[in-house]
């Protein structure tokens, strides 16, 4: 980031400027401990979990623990599964979501169509809505159909978080468009689908990057429905973190921290890579920065 | 420039047979693209109508055929003292983890605008918080309020029986969470605002000689109003609804000090298996969301409009 | 090569009422210039003739053909957008390439093609320009492109939408040569929009005046010029505007205020008389009734560059005059003359009426 240029009144190191830093210090510090603790647990021995605080010797074994099937003996969680249950799981959905919904935003915030706004505004609401008033019925028709615990099963269900954003993330990018590319396009003698995949789709490719990757977070962070809507085959890793600490026996601080940060480090790569698209994909589209 | 002729236009095609394609046809493509959008949103209301249908029936795991039984669980929840107890708890939470954060995250955005070189460094890392899943938040959380082990009680000198999720603080103590996780949320959205703002006003307001202060009353914060109030929005309606990092932190307990709505649904629904009560309780929140989100639009759409006139 | 022919084009948009029936008829290979004011509706004109607006009513017909629900893929139309519109992650080359690939505009070898790019290019001036793309390039180079991807591949009409009206005024005079050049060369039926009246009458073979949708009045530059169905017109052609001074018809001379009279097409009533200020001449020999006379004070000078923008108080009424003559001084005293002919009389909610004469009663030494 280059040098940010100085509003009215601010100089570059005033006292001003360094209480700031001051605060925004205090937060940083509390933001950032939780983290620093995470990793340090995961990197403790069994004995050191409760023994020491910050003075130990680090080991990665927990990390291979985890991973391995001497982990699960120890705390009945099969993790490795569960890290694919989710990959399986949110590049489905995605994938899902983007076919159904970049056609879905093109006609929304291309055309005005009647009905547009409630269609918008309907898929709008599912990001409001409370999980629970879906799952309590889904839990009964999934049994029924045999949808439970299944990767198709969760794939549908969480249409209900990933096709919101893409819709309206890919809306407000279709509406900033020129119309007059795809017009030229026309005239110069390209279909309307033609024109469409030649000239728009291309604009918007950051704008599908950007929902793609902030839905695939969603979908991967989410955990209330694979907890109710899962058992024990296609658990995601949300639902298998919280088994470490309740098998029973032993409580495994350290690997519980291990496999916490193997289950929250794909989507903070992700949110690094997609950093300059955040707030307009958090925001859905009302704010653009 | 040209002194080049330039070329003669080739021949035109002359097999240009026009294909007319008539009005109507041309009408239905932005639906035709919708259909499948609008099968998944059918697909997904379908569970959501049965939902709310569940709250009229005596539906639970025990009932071979649950018959209607109109307003009888609502009566029935409605005057439950546990209901209103979760009602207090989610607003409380709601209202709490809402203010908190916007103020936070307002300062945030502010200093951040203001700061030097630590806001730069630290800017990156700021949304790491939020790209977290909330239950592991929660369980990281967890492993830190532990009395024994935990380090908080280490750190802050409290000794090892101090019980963050106790009778009295838990309530204050998964707010605690919800303030590390979304604060940033509302820091970044406030942020992108301030910097989108026009630089014209404020220069010409500090050739004027105005203080730091009075620019920042009469100046930015009409202007920023309407981010702020987005992130409101977002905030409030999503913290109505809480459950991940509260469910694994102290599933509603201890006795009912955290059990919001959606925790008390799903010990209604999913523990206790009555579907129907679960339902009655969805039911109320989607009727408390609902209005909430009207109210909130149509203040953010009055903020936005008074925003655009003042910038005039 | 075609015809255009367009019979009570209407066009909404929404609900507004874009074109209220627009009637042109142009024969093969005519270079027709719409001439408005923004909002008059002159893209929306371009557009629904190449197909791109959904609510359209009336007939238009490209080399004879309906047009009518046809698509713009299928119509033989070539655009140029006014914002040019040229595809952002394709080269120069690439762009002029596109309309050669689509198929709709015949079949091209690879090498037929760059042949073609190349020759087009090279007219144009922007041949050394094929590997840039649109954002590396300046205004008139990216206008200079949107007119090369009309001119590459054949098409019965062409469509210009104020191409020049993003380039500095030097440019615009330059690229309106060029464009006269190429427009007598290339042959192709060319509807040409824009709200620069200079424009209009250097590239026109007939200029249609557009006004809300409607076109108040078609024929050649000069019948436009010197005949101007209204003060709307009138006043669209020629900067500075045209003088227009309110006048009562008494007996059928209008009398200007106090400071002189015409004679009119009417009996009597209200009228506006026009002159326009560069038809006005600056006189020093004794008055002569062949040409109307006016004599004033100098009020204001500007001095533009070689000619000098005179207002002139005419017993009380002001009237604006451009001249090259610069011995004028403010507050001097100067006569202007005006031919007869060039002297207009509208009514007064603006229909020309007609030219104005000597008024009776002056001696005159022959006939008009």
């Amino acid at each position: 980031m280059a040098a940010r240029e100085l509003g009215p009144g601010q100089r570059r190191f005033s006292p001003a400027s360094i209480g700031a830093d001051l605060v925004l210090l205090a937060w940083f510090v509390f933001s950032l401990f939780p983290l620093v603790w995470m990793v340090l647990l995961a990197l403790k021995t069994d004995a050191e979990q409760i023994s020491t605080y910050f003075a130990f010797t680090p080991t990665l074994e927990n990390f291979a623990t985890v991973l391995s099937s001497e982990g699960e003996r120890l705390t009945s969680v099969d993790f490795t599964d569960a890290l694919l249950t989710s990959v399986i799981n949110c590049v489905g959905a995605v994938i899902v979501s983007l076919v159904i919904g970049i056609p879905a935003a093109y006609a929304a915030g291309r055309w005005k169509y009647r009905g547009s706004n409630d269609v918008m505004f309907t898929i709008l609401s599912f990001r409001f809505a409370p999980e629970l008033m879906v799952i309590v019925p889904l839990f009964v028709i999934y049994n029924q159909i045999g949808l439970f615990d299944t990767n198709v099963g969760m794939i549908w269900v969480l249409q209900l978080v990933t096709m919101p954003l893409i819709v309206w993330i890919l809306r407000s990018y279709f509406q900033d468009m020129p119309a007059e590319l795809e017009q030229a396009a026309l005239l110069d003698g390209y279909t309307r689908k033609r024109a469409f995949l030649m000239v728009a789709l291309p604009l918007v490719r950051p704008g599908i990057a950007a929902a793609a990757l902030l839905a695939f977070i969603f979908a991967w962070n989410n955990y209330v429905f694979p907890l109710i809507l899962t058992g024990s085959q296609n658990t995601p890793v949300t639902v298998a973190v919280t088994r470490f600490l309740g098998g029973g026996g032993q409580a495994y601080y350290n690997l519980t921290a291990a496999a916490a940060i193997i289950a929250a480090l794909p989507p903070l790569l992700v949110a690094l890579s997609i950093q300059r698209y955040l707030v307009r994909g958090l925001s859905f589209g009302a704010v653009k920065s | 420039m040209t002194t080049t002729a330039p070329p003669r236009t080739p021949a035109p095609v002359v097999q240009r047979e026009p294909r007319p394609v008539p009005a109507w046809r041309r009408g239905l493509r932005p639906y035709v693209l919708s259909i499948p959008a609008v099968l998944i949103i059918v697909g997904i209301l379908y569970p959501f109508v049965l939902g709310a249908y569940y709250a009229f029936l005596n539906y639970a795991a025990v009932v071979r055929q649950p018959v209607f039984v109109g307003l009888e669980n609502f009566a029935n929840t409605l005057s439950d003292p546990a209901f209103w107890s979760s009602v207090r708890v989610t607003l409380f939470y709601a209202v709490v983890a809402t203010v908190v954060e916007t103020v936070l995250g307002v300062g945030i955005a502010l200093l951040l605008n203001r700061s030097s070189l630590i806001g730069r460094i630290f800017e990156r890392v700021l949304i790491l918080p939020l790209m977290i899943a909330p239950v592991i938040a929660g369980v990281i959380w967890g492993l830190m309020f532990n009395p024994q082990y935990g380090v908080l009680n280490y750190v802050l000198g409290l000794g090892s029986t101090f019980d963050w999720l106790g009778e009295t603080t838990a309530i204050w103590s998964v707010i605690l969470v919800d303030v590390w996780i979304y604060t940033p949320f509302v820091a970044i959205l406030v942020l992108a605002g301030i910097r989108s703002l026009p630089k014209e006003p404020f220069e010409a307001s500090a050739v004027d000689g105005a203080s730091w202060f009075y620019m920042f009353r009469r100046l930015m914060l009409p202007m920023m109003w309407p981010y702020i109030l987005v992130a409101v929005i977002f905030r409030f309606m999503d913290s109505l609804k809480i459950f991940d990092h509260v469910f694994v932190l102290t599933a509603g307990g201890p006795g009912d000090a955290t059990r919001t709505l959606q925790i008390g649904a799903y010990q209604n629904s999913i523990i206790q298996l009555q579907y129907s009560r679960g339902s009655t309780y969805m039911f109320l929140l989607w009727v408390i969301v609902f209005l909430t989100a009207r109210y909130l639009v149509s203040v953010l759409g009055k903020a936005q409009r008074r925003a655009a006139g003042s910038e005039e | 090569m075609g015809s255009l022919s367009v019979k009570g084009l209407v066009a909404r948009y929404g609900k507004t009422v874009a074109l209220h029936g627009i009637d042109l008829e142009l024969p093969d290979g005519e270079f027709f210039v719409i001439l408005g004011p923004s909002g008059a509706g002159k893209t929306t004109t371009l557009k629904s003739i190449a197909g791109l607006v959904d609510q359209v009513e009336g007939e238009v017909r490209i080399a004879g053909r309906d047009m009518t629900g046809v698509e713009p893929y299928d119509r033989g139309v070539a655009m140029a957008f006014e914002s040019y519109a040229l595809y952002p992650q394709k080269t120069v080359e690439e762009n002029l390439a596109s309309p050669l690939r689509s198929g709709r505009n015949g079949t091209w070898t690879p090498q037929q093609q760059a042949e073609r790019i190349k020759q087009v290019t090279t007219t144009l001036g922007i041949d050394h320009l094929l590997k840039r793309f649109p954002r590396e390039l300046s205004n008139g180079q990216r206008q200079r492109t949107a007119l090369g991807r009309v001119l590459v591949r054949p098409a019965e009409v062409y469509l210009l939408d104020e191409p020049l009206s993003h380039l500095d005024a030097k440019l615009r005079a330059a690229m309106r040569a060029e464009l006269k050049q190429l427009g007598e060369l290339s042959g192709t039926t060319t509807l040409y929009v824009t709200h620069d009246y200079q424009e209009a009458l250097a590239l026109g073979d007939r200029i249609g005046v557009l006004r809300e949708g409607r076109l108040v009045q078609v024929g050649t530059p000069a019948q436009v010029w010197n005949e101007p169905v209204d003060t709307f017109v009138a006043r669209a052609l020629g900067q500075p505007e045209m003088n227009l001074l309110d006048a009562e018809v008494s007996g059928g001379e209008a009398r200007v205020g106090k400071a002189f009279t015409v004679g009119a097409p009417v009996a009597d009533g209200r009228v506006q008389v026009g002159i326009r200020p560069r038809d006005l001449e600056i006189v020093d020999q004794a008055p002569s009734t062949e040409r109307l006379v006016l004599h004033g004070k100098v009020v204001l000078a500007e001095r533009l560059g070689r000619s000098v923008e005179l207002s002139v108080d005419v017993a009380g009424v002001q009237i604006i005059t451009v001249t090259s003559d610069h011995r004028v001084q403010e507050g001097g005293d100067v006569a202007l003359a005006v031919d007869w002919d060039r002297v207009h009389v509208f009514s007064a909610d603006g229909a020309r009426l007609g030219a104005a004469r000597r008024p009776e009663g002056v001696l005159t030494g022959g006939a008009r």
